[in-house]
């Protein structure tokens, strides 16, 4: 029996979708925003049965436009520098109530990395019961692109323009993962909008765990990082399979599980796809020598978290996204 | 929300729940994407018309009769073309600039033999009182395809032919060992049985003429073959006792003997008869065999062109050498050596191609390259031309007969002409095709149809295609028997897959052009735009873009892996 598109309901269609979303459309998020892409994944894996404490950036902006929202589940809207104490504080009065909901708390990485980093350090050391989700796009879009310590090393953003001067941002992306990992928390993991069925594991593993656990999402923002909406997807993939994006998992601080890396890059695969790295493309002498630092900067990350696949590895950068017919292949 | 809401609404810090799904963010969108099926290149260049990649679909979702019946929609004889075609569908496959294409051949003949085994039927409307009949001449692939395609439109076809049995050079040229005929009897048998009357030995010219037929039929195909072999001669010198390749082939298939034992034979020819000739002499005894071609190897740097290869099947021509067939490419008979009325030796000398500046290959034999060898049977095999009897009033455009893409002969209408005879042969499946075009035309002159079907558009290349989605698979291809073992017997030589591995052949497929249900649009839409549905849409996805909420960024399409998704400007609006 087949069906023509013109005389489906969708609005009654989307309510029968065979998975749960905690997220309608309709929300004010740019073509192609990797963001709302994770949160949509976030959601689905976590399902209906949380509280989302969510700190002021992007997410937030673009899903609550007065007097709408796109959000279908518990949502609150926090300061910048308060998501991980707003969480804790509802997690608390849960705890109180007897209830199992879990709760959720989501930020950018100016939200997480900068302003909000204390509160996020301080609920990881009570112990609460939250899913700390950071959605990284490596700046502060919703305000214009400015830098943040996330931002990558020789990144042009707004507030570090690449000129005459200095080709880009000065500084190096804040390993903020070794940070989380000194807390010994019970679980933290890295994951990537070029494979939702990884996010989707790690939510799902992360959600079971009594206790403190933290997600960094990297999530291609085609605004600030200048590439077309079309390449989200290819742009996160490259930042994995070029080592610039280590996909990792930790457990008390240690490293337990890793994405490895089946055919490896050169960051020139990444970095040419995306107008932000624009200026390190040339042949003139300091373009090449940030070129060579953030292949360093790759091969450093492949050494430290041992990232190249190996013959009996039964998941890498590859298996992760390949698909058949019916779906993605698990 | 009513205006005394909003009203209130103004003055309190409060917001009645509103959804986003108010908002109109299609209105954001310049380019919108679409489902656009486009022909995998697997069905684009296949002669019969075949579309593996909609068969192979059906076998992907566990349905293996349906895929059956997707075949025979088109081409009748599944497990025929499965063992002898030169699948160039094959060549196609973009699953090649991968790691190794698909072995849709060997998918194909699994069907064919399946639906053998389970004695599946041809599904046929019923024919009415007052059906129109229609005269097809020759019962080989071409006419056995247009009878095939009138009946299944409600027509009623009769064949003719002048041999007892229907195949035409299915059955008295390809070797027993390509094709047993147990094969060709089944399909043939279930063909008939769909309700395609058979005249047996009723050559035309001689038990019946064109203008009877004209008269008795509402129309008329010829598909004869061809069947004359052109004269062959060395500068105007032949042996007394001089047999042509595909007459010899025709009896060693009947009576399983052809009088080459102890010898030492020369083929001459380059294409696929002149091989199958060759191999004969093998198997017949002969001493030592040679095959001269003035063209190079399929597929050799040395020739000038296309059309400079042998016409022969390449994978024929390498089981040829394994089986110890001696071929000289680039090389001509200059001289036949003949002491009484006997062969002693042929004179070869090298021949090369050229091309003229209007394009056209002119072959040169060079002098001083001559060379003797000692041979006592030569065999042509340089080609067939269309037996002129019955028909010798009729156009014809070089040796054949002269007609239109669809068989259609000027100046006669409700005459066709389809097959090798047609000049637009030259495998089997070919002739299945030009045998299904003309039935289209026949439809078409009895007013049954409206129009003819245009030319397919341009296959899916793999640039377009998004390759990482899939892991790399080897092609299950089972090896053929030894060539030492093989010439012995007339058993077939090459095996078909297992079920096994059939199964794991056809999850290879890539789907090019069509949608693989594998969920990536739905699952990678940043805006929640892509709706799964519970059965399959019209066009053959399980998915609906809402297109109230896409933003038109393309995610979807550049992440679709078959290349079914397409981006297409907005109209502006109003």
């Amino acid at each position: 029996m087949s069906t023509s598109p013109e005389t489906i309901d969708l609005r009654a269609l989307r309510r029968r979708q065979p998975r749960f979303s905690g997220m309608d459309p309709g929300h004010r998020a740019c073509q192609g925003c990797g963001q709302s892409l994770a949160a949509h994944i976030v959601t689905e894996a976590a399902g209906p049965d949380v509280i989302v404490a969510n700190a002021t950036g992007c997410l937030e902006v673009f899903s609550t436009p007065w007097p709408q929202t796109a959000w279908r589940i518990p949502w609150i809207h926090s300061l910048f520098e308060n998501t991980a104490a707003l969480a804790a504080g509802i997690e608390t009065a849960l705890k109180q109530q007897g209830r199992p909901t879990k709760v959720l708390a989501f930020a950018g990485d100016g939200g997480t990395f900068d302003i909000g980093f204390q509160t996020l350090s301080g609920m990881i050391e009570r112990g609460h019961n939250v899913l700390y989700v950071c959605f990284d796009n490596e700046a502060y879009m919703n305000t214009g692109v400015q830098r943040s310590s996330s931002t990558p090393h020789a990144a042009a953003t707004t507030t570090s323009p690449a000129g005459r001067v200095r080709p880009g941002k000065r500084h190096l992306k804040k390993d903020l993962l070794a940070i989380i990992a000194a807390h010994h928390l019970p679980y933290a993991a890295t994951a990537t909008v070029a494979y939702p069925g990884d996010i989707k594991a790690k939510v799902r593993r992360a959600m079971a765990i009594e206790g403190p656990s933290f997600l960094m999402i990297h999530a291609p923002c085609p605004l600030g990082w200048m590439h077309g909406p079309e390449l989200t997807i290819k742009v996160a993939r490259a930042g994995v399979e070029t080592g610039l994006t280590p996909i990792i998992e930790l457990e008390r601080g240690e490293v337990v599980s890793v994405l490895p890396i089946r055919e490896k890059k050169p960051v020139t695969e990444y970095l040419r796809l995306q107008g932000r790295f624009r200026h390190l493309l040339g042949d003139d002498p300091v373009a090449v020598e940030e070129r060579t630092h953030l292949q360093a900067l790759a091969d450093h990350n492949i050494e430290t978290y041992g990232l190249l696949a190996r013959e009996g590895d039964l998941r890498d950068s590859l298996s992760a996204a390949l698909v058949r017919r019916g779906g993605a292949i698990r | 929300m009513n205006a005394d809401e909003s009203a209130s609404l103004a003055r309190a810090a409060a917001a009645l729940p509103g959804s986003s799904l108010d908002y109109d963010v299609g209105s954001w969108r310049e380019q919108r994407p679409v489902h656009h099926h486009r022909p995998a290149p697997c069905h684009t260049r296949c002669p019969a018309g075949e579309d593996p990649q909609a068969y192979i679909q059906k076998v992907q979702e566990g349905d293996l009769e349906g895929a059956w019946a997707t075949i025979v929609a088109v081409n009748p004889l599944p497990a025929v073309t499965g063992r002898i075609c030169p699948h160039p569908c094959e060549d196609g496959c973009n699953r090649g600039h991968f790691d190794e294409p698909l072995n849709i051949h060997g998918i194909e003949r699994f069907l064919g033999d399946l639906a053998v085994t389970e004695g599946w039927r041809l599904e046929v409307p019923p024919l009415a009182e007052d059906a129109p009949e229609v005269a097809i001449v020759g019962a080989g692939p071409a006419g056995l395809a247009a009878a095939w395609h009138l009946r299944r439109a409600g027509v009623r076809p009769v064949l003719f032919d002048r041999y007892p049995v229907a195949g035409g050079l299915l059955r008295t040229a390809i070797p027993l060992y390509r094709l047993p005929r147990r094969v060709l009897d089944a399909e043939l048998e279930r063909l008939f049985d769909a309700g395609i009357a058979f005249r047996r030995q009723t050559k035309l010219g001689r038990d019946l003429f064109l203008n009877e037929l004209e008269q008795d039929y509402d129309a008329v195909i010829l598909a004869p073959g061809l069947q004359k072999p052109r004269p062959w001669s060395v500068d105007g010198a032949a042996p007394g006792d001089l047999r042509y390749g595909l007459s010899l082939l025709e009896e060693w298939i009947d009576v399983g003997a052809a009088p080459l034992e102890g010898k030492v034979v020369v083929v001459h020819g380059g294409g696929n008869t002149a091989v199958d000739v060759a191999r004969m002499a093998i198997r017949a005894g002969a001493r030592e065999v040679h095959l001269v071609t003035t063209r190079a190897l399929p597929g050799a740097a040395d020739a000038v062109g296309p059309e400079d290869h042998m016409q022969a099947f390449p994978r024929e021509v390498r089981q040829a050498v394994e089986e110890g067939v001696i071929i000289h490419p680039h090389t001509t008979p200059t001289r036949l050596i003949i002491r009484g009325a006997r062969l002693r030796a042929v004179e070869l000398a090298a021949v090369r191609a050229f091309r003229d500046d209007r394009g056209r290959t002119r072959r040169v034999a060079f002098e001083g390259t001559e060379r003797v060898i000692p041979a006592e049977v030569v065999i042509p095999a340089t080609g067939e031309v269309v037996d002129p009897e019955g028909i010798e009033m009729l156009p014809r455009w070089r040796d054949y007969l002269a007609s239109d893409r669809f068989g259609r002969i000027e100046g006669r209408p409700g005459l066709f002409a389809a097959g090798d005879a047609s000049g637009r042969g030259g495998s089997v499946s070919a002739a299945l095709g030009d045998g299904r075009r003309a039935a289209m035309a026949v439809l078409l002159h009895l007013r049954r149809i409206t129009g003819l079907p245009e030319g397919e558009s341009e296959a899916v290349p793999v640039e377009a295609l998004q390759l990482y989605y899939f892991d790399r698979a080897p092609r299950r291809e089972p090896e053929a028997r030894p060539a030492a073992e093989r010439i012995r017997d007339e058993k077939e030589i090459e095996p078909g897959l297992e079920a096994g591995e059939f199964a794991l052949e056809a999850q290879r497929c890539f789907s090019c052009g069509n949608c693989l249900a594998c969920d990536n649009c739905w699952n990678l839409c940043p805006d929640f735009a892509v709706l799964k549905t519970p059965e399959p849409l019209a066009d053959g996805s399980f998915y609906v873009f809402d297109y109230a909420f896409c933003k038109g960024c393309g995610l979807c399409a550049a992440e679709c892996p078959t290349a079914f998704i397409e981006m297409v400007d907005e109209l502006p609006a109003g």
